[in-house]
C-alpha cells in the first residue's frame, strides 16, 4: 500500500513538474522554507515550577511561481509547536496564498490570503530566520497563543493589499493599505460554528512610513467591527449594545541602523469603542531591542517588552520581559540562537496573581 | 580613495552611465528592479570574501550580514531572490557582459572592454 502511494505521489510530482521543465528558468516552481527547533527551560522564581521542553517551534513551507514577469503566486504552509495531528499537538495553518502584481516600485498589488503590513514585525513575525530571537516580542510569539491573544494586537490576515514606495532624494515614503475580514462571530464551536464570518464586517488598515538608508519610521492603524453579544450574554449584560463594536488598533515603529548597531522598537494600542461602563478590553504592547553585530556571523541583543492586556471585568494581565540573547550564523543557511528572559507578570483581578520567571532557550534555525 | 580600487560594471546596453549610491543600494537590495529603459536589473554578487567585496559593501553603506538579511527577507516574503554570487571577478565580468540589464562589481584592474563602467556618486569616505 505504502509503495503504491509512493508511486502515485511520484507520478503526480512528475506530471506536475514535467511541463515546468520546458519553461524558461525564471518561471519554474520554487519550493523552499525554513524551520526552527528549540529547547527551553522555564523556571518560576517564587514557586517550585519548572518546565523543560524541546519543540519544533516553526516550520514553514513555501511554493512560489512566477506566472509572468509581473505576476507571482506564493503559498505558505505553516506548522507550529511540533505539529502532530496524531498526538493532538501544535497547529497547522495555511498562512498565505496570494498572487502579486508588480507594476513598479510605486505600485504593487497582492490578492489572496496574506499577512498584512502593520508596524515593523507583523509581516515577518513567523519568519524566524529573519529574527535573532528564539522567543519573539510577546505580541508576536505564536508559541504563547494560549496565554496572549495575539490576533488582538496585530491583524493576522488580509485579502487585498496595495503597497509600494515613492522616492524623493534619499527619502522613501512607504505606503500599504489593505482590507480583509474581521475575525468575529462565527468562531464559536459551542454554537456549531467555526471559521471566520465572511459575510458581515471588513477589516481595513494600513501603514505609512518614511525611511532612509539608516532609519525607518512608520504609523499603522486598523479598523474593524466585532460582535460580542454571546460574551455579553454569558456575563449577564444586555447584549444589544455589544453588536458591531468598533476595534481600533494604532501602531508605531521606529528602527535605526548605525554601522553595526540596530535599534528596533514598536508600540501597539488596541481600543474597543464599546462605551460600556464596566467592560474594558483595551490593550497595549511595547518593545525595544538593541542589536550589535559583533562579527559578520555573530550578533548580540538586549530588549525590553511590555504587554498590558485587559479583559475586564474578568481579568487583566501585565507582562514585562527583559531579555538578552545571541545568534551565530554557522553558515549561509543555519543559525544557532540562545536567549535568556526574565519575565514578571501581574494581574490585579481574580486571585491577584503575581509572579516572576526565568526563561532560557536554545535554538537552531535552518533555511532550505 | 579606497573606493577608486573597485569598479561598478554593467552590460553595454544599460542606458545609465552614472548612479547614485542610494540607487545602487536600491538595485542590490531589490527595491528597484528595472533600469530607466524598463529592462529588468540583474544583479551579480561576489562569493569570495576579500577586499573587493568588502569595499563594495562599504560603498553601499551596509555590512555584508545586513545585506544578507535584506535578501533573506525578500526571499521569505516572496518578493525576490538574492543575487547570484559568482566565484571570481573574471566570472562577474563575463556574466555581466553576457546578460542584458546586468550589473556587478570587480576590482578596477579586472575590467575589460566587454562591459561598461558605471560611475557612482558615493558618500564621502570616513
Amino acid at each position: 500500500m505504502l509503495r503504491f502511494r509512493s508511486r502515485v505521489v511520484a507520478a503526480l510530482l512528475s506530471c506536475g513538474l514535467a511541463p515546468l521543465g520546458a519553461q524558461p528558468a525564471g518561471l519554474n516552481l520554487k519550493v523552499f522554507g525554513y524551520f526552527q527547533a528549540s529547547f527551553g527551560r522555564e523556571k518560576a522564581i517564587d514557586r517550585p515550577v519548572e518546565l523543560k521542553s524541546f519543540s519544533l517551534q516553526q516550520l514553514n513551507l513555501f511554493l512560489q511561481k512566477d506566472l509572468t514577469p509581473n505576476w507571482r503566486a506564493f503559498v505558505n504552509f505553516e506548522f507550529v509547536n511540533s505539529y502532530s495531528s496524531f498526538r493532538n499537538w501544535g497547529a497547522q495553518n495555511l498562512e498565505e496564498a496570494w498572487v502579486s502584481y508588480r507594476r513598479s516600485e510605486q505600485f504593487n498589488l497582492k490578492l489572496g490570503l496574506q499577512v498584512p503590513t502593520f508596524n515593523n514585525l507583523n509581516e515577518i513575525k513567523n519568519k524566524t530566520p529573519l529574527l535573532p530571537y528564539v522567543i519573539r516580542p510577546l505580541a508576536y510569539e505564536s508559541s504563547f497563543n494560549e496565554i496572549i491573544a495575539l490576533d488582538e494586537f496585530a491583524p493576522t490576515q488580509a485579502f487585498a493589499q496595495a503597497y509600494g514606495f515613492l522616492s524623493a532624494r534619499k527619502l522613501k515614503f512607504d505606503y500599504a493599505v489593505f482590507v480583509g475580514n474581521s475575525p468575529n462571530i462565527n468562531s464559536d464551536p459551542e454554537a456549531g460554528q467555526t471559521g471566520v464570518d465572511t459575510t458581515k464586517f471588513f477589516l481595513a488598515g494600513g501603514r505609512f512610513g518614511i525611511r532612509t538608508n539608516t532609519f525607518k519610521l512608520g504609523v499603522s492603524a486598523t479598523l474593524e467591527h466585532l460582535d460580542f453579544y454571546r460574551g455579553a450574554l454569558r456575563l449577564g449584560y444586555e447584549p444589544s449594545g455589544f453588536r458591531k463594536v468598533p476595534r481600533l488598533r494604532f501602531g508605531g515603529d521606529f528602527s535605526l541602523n548605525a554601522g553595526k548597531w540596530l535599534w528596533e522598537s514598536e508600540f501597539i494600542r488596541v481600543i474597543y469603542d464599546d462605551d460600556h461602563p464596566v467592560l474594558d478590553l483595551d490593550k497595549e504592547f511595547y518593545y525595544g531591542t538593541l542589536e550589535h553585530e559583533w562579527t559578520e556571523r555573530f550578533l548580540v541583543y538586549a530588549g525590553y517588552w511590555v504587554i498590558r492586556e485587559n479583559n475586564l471585568p474578568m481579568e487583566d494581565l501585565d507582562l514585562f520581559a527583559l531579555t538578552t540573547g545571541a545568534a551565530y550564523g554557522i553558515n549561509e543557511t543555519i543559525s544557532a540562537k540562545a536567549q535568556y528572559g526574565r519575565v514578571r507578570f501581574e494581574s490585579s483581578t481574580l486571585s491577584g496573581i503575581e509572579g516572576r520567571a526565568n526563561y532560557y532557550y536554545l535554538a537552531i534555525s535552518v533555511v532550505f | 580613495m579606497a573606493f577608486a580600487q573597485i569598479a561598478i560594471i554593467a552590460h553595454k546596453a544599460v542606458p545609465e552611465d552614472t548612479l547614485s549610491q542610494a540607487l545602487l543600494l536600491d538595485f542590490y537590495s531589490g527595491e528597484i528592479k528595472s533600469w530607466s529603459n524598463k529592462v529588468p536589473v540583474v544583479v551579480f554578487d561576489l562569493k569570495p570574501v576579500g577586499e573587493t567585496r568588502e569595499l563594495f559593501y562599504k560603498l553601499l553603506g551596509k555590512t555584508s550580514s545586513r545585506m544578507k538579511s535584506i535578501w533573506l527577507k525578500k526571499l521569505l516574503m516572496g518578493e525576490g531572490e538574492p543575487p547570484a554570487a559568482l566565484e571570481s571577478e573574471e566570472e562577474v565580468v563575463k556574466k555581466v557582459a553576457a546578460t542584458r540589464g546586468a550589473i556587478g562589481y570587480v576590482g578596477k584592474v579586472k575590467v575589460t572592454g566587454e562591459v561598461k563602467i558605471i560611475t557612482v556618486v558615493a558618500k564621502k569616505e570616513k
